[in-house]
């Protein structure tokens, strides 16, 4: 007979009980792990989609966050020249941002547009068709969502409407476009239909030629380490623009999602309890149901230690299968919930709440762990310090 | 003959709601190696205490107890569960084996306790399971066990370390007649093979098969009288003790 076989059997002694306590942790866990998920996950998934396409710098209007508004700056050409010349920078490429409309049939579709110049671009990656090239003024690339809503393909035209007059309800500025290729902007939300031309057709369409106005400008240094340096150096040479790099918009997300931290913070200390209860529980009811066949095993010579060993395993296999069990059970919630949290309007569709990392998932296991064993400890010391003379007579009476 | 065990002035105390019951009042005793040694007497006149002193699962408020020459008071709570390991063997009234083990893992339990081998405490299970009749029910749960069959795996895991004095506390106390016999017999057969018993019991047919009979009244040996010696000559070749 092994002590596991022993152990086994032991939680077998009532197995309803034992499943049920095993469910109560699995449920907890899976909340420990969504929570620590969400907590870490977040940040690490804005970062992740800042970093897309490997540009580390961003430059927008003073006191903006890309796409935050649509305030716009002038002397975009200038200050891209001004930019590639500098050593540090591998590329930049100027963005504007801007709602406009395409017309399909009769009707016309609210889109939309970026403004980009291609051979330095962060937004996008191709997936059908061909890019634009840099100075492509007939031709336009669609998002999936834009394609279905537009009626088109790869080789159609597509006639684009810039501003409206709200007064006289007549276009303004008006193209037709070859479509070249279908994209998946990186930033879009599920289902935008978003189009992109290169910035001076953009910019004719949106009203931003003159003074050459852009949203962004995406830049990508050759080092990763010097971003934070090449920031605050750029931030020096460009006053009247805000310059973040990836560490500083990360740093401003956190602090306008704090209230998730905090929640998931509270949600995961709660579930922490709730398994650390629910083990003791267990332990408790069951040691003080065992207590004369505990002072008889005392008795006839088993040392504290080996009814310690004994009480704090069942309440470590405890954790453990409710802990394996909530992991599974974690990730399917989590990734329900995130569908769920990722379908919401104005929130990028690559962008996901909870991201299952291999450090969220061990500090949960360990921490689960952990708690869950310590829960034993008082039910042990119970068994353990069980007066056998006492306990035997109480038995018997 | 050895002295294995002396007890000397017992006294045993308990407070109880702002008064105090006197147990035990003043017992000293020797039991010999290979004795067979009843302890009779009315409930309440202290002789389970008695049995726990000697067996050094309880503390005497004075008086000392001495097993193969150790005093138990000198020793550490370990030092002293570890002579409850491999000195002593409990029997009591109600068992106690546990019901989620076979009758061969209760058996085995004080052995692994003890350190031996899982071969070797496997192979020592099924030999007292055999001594006490049991060979066949070695694999069925200690659930699905007669009272006396429950019993005798507990007499067998008394035996498992092979001790020098073997304790039984009413042992037939939840037992009907004929099963209880078996039981009797069981120990005479145990005395026979050389093993030290010392029995509480107010079962007089259990105390008549003893060598030496004491009987308690009051926290006090009220008498002593000895019945028989058991035949030394009479020990099985393959005893299992």
């Amino acid at each position: 007979m092994s002590g596991m076989s022993w152990l086994r059997r032991s939680l077998g002694r009532h197995p309803l009980r034992s499943a049920l306590a095993v469910a109560g942790i699995a449920v907890s866990a899976a909340m420990l792990l969504d929570m620590v998920m969400l907590s870490g996950g977040i940040e690490k998934s804005f970062a992740q989609l800042v970093l897309a396409r490997g540009f580390q710098i961003r430059l927008t209007p003073k006191g903006t966050l890309p796409f935050d508004t649509e305030a716009t700056f002038p002397g975009a050409g200038r200050t891209i020249r001004m930019l590639r010349s500098e050593p540090a920078v591998q590329s930049a490429g100027a963005v504007l941002g801007t709602s406009l409309f395409g017309r399909a049939r009769d009707s016309l579709v609210t889109l939309f547009g970026y403004g980009i110049q291609p051979e330095a671009q962060g937004l996008y990656s191709l997936e059908v068709g061909r890019d634009l090239l840099p100075d492509d003024t007939a031709g336009v690339l669609l998002s999936r969502p834009a394609a279905r809503l537009l009626r088109t393909g790869v080789g159609d035209t597509v006639t684009l409407v810039g501003r409206l007059d709200p007064q006289v309800v007549t276009a303004q500025v008006s193209r037709k476009l070859a479509v070249r290729g279908l994209v998946r902007w990186v930033y879009d939300y599920k289902g935008q239909p978003s189009v992109g031309t290169i910035l001076p057709v953009m910019q004719s369409l949106a009203h931003r030629a003159a003074g050459d106005r852009a949203s962004l400008i995406m830049v990508k240094i050759r080092d990763d380490r010097a971003a934070g340096a090449v920031a605050a150096r750029l931030s020096q040479m460009l006053p009247s623009l805000e310059v973040s790099s990836v560490a500083d918009l990360v740093k401003q997300f956190k602090q306008r999602l704090v209230y998730f931290r905090q929640l998931s913070f509270i949600l995961a200390t709660m579930s922490l309890i709730v398994t650390v209860l629910l083990v003791a529980t267990l332990l408790t009811i069951t040691t003080n149901e065992r207590l004369g066949e505990i002072a008889t095993l005392r008795a006839i010579g088993l040392s504290r230690a080996t009814i310690v060993r004994q009480v704090f395993l069942e309440g470590t296999t405890l954790t453990l299968i409710g802990g394996a069990l909530g992991l599974t059970l974690g990730l399917a919630t989590a990734r329900y919930l995130d569908g769920i949290l990722t379908s919401f309007p104005g929130l990028p569709a690559a962008f996901s709440f909870f991201v299952p990392r291999r450090e969220s998932l061990s500090l949960a296991g360990l921490v689960l762990l952990v708690s869950g064993s310590l829960a034993g400890l008082y039910p042990a010391w119970l068994a353990a310090r069980a007066p056998i003379a006492a306990t035997l007579r109480a038995e018997a009476t | 003959m050895t002295a294995v065990l002396i007890a000397s002035n017992l006294v045993k105390d308990y407070p109880m709601s702002g008064d105090t019951v006197h147990a035990l009042r003043g017992v000293s005793l020797v039991v010999q190696g290979a004795e067979y040694l009843a302890i009779a007497g009315p409930s309440g006149s202290g002789k389970s205490t008695l049995l726990q002193l000697l067996g050094g699962i309880d503390a005497p408020s004075s008086g000392t107890v001495e097993i193969m020459g150790t005093r138990l008071d000198t020793l550490s709570d370990r030092e002293l569960t570890r002579l409850r390991l491999i000195r002593l063997g409990f029997v009591f009234q109600r068992f106690h084996l546990l019901p989620v083990l076979t009758a061969r893992e209760n058996v085995e339990l004080p052995m692994a306790e003890a350190g031996m081998s899982p071969a070797a405490r496997r192979a020592r299970a099924l030999e007292l399971l055999g001594y006490v009749g049991l060979a066949h029910r070695a694999g069925h749960r200690a659930t699905q066990l007669s009272g006396g069959e429950m019993q005798r795996v507990a007499i067998a895991r008394a035996l498992a370390n092979r001790p020098a004095v073997l304790l039984a506390d009413e042992p037939t106390g939840e037992l009907d007649a004929a099963t209880g016999e078996e039981i009797l017999d069981l120990f005479t057969r145990l005395n026979r093979d050389g093993t030290t018993v010392v029995v509480v019991t107010h079962d007089d047919r259990l105390a008549a098969q003893a060598g030496r009979v004491i009987h308690m009244l009051d926290g006090r040996i009220d008498s002593e009288a000895s019945l028989q010696t058991a035949d030394q000559s009479t020990r099985y070749p393959a005893a299992p003790r």
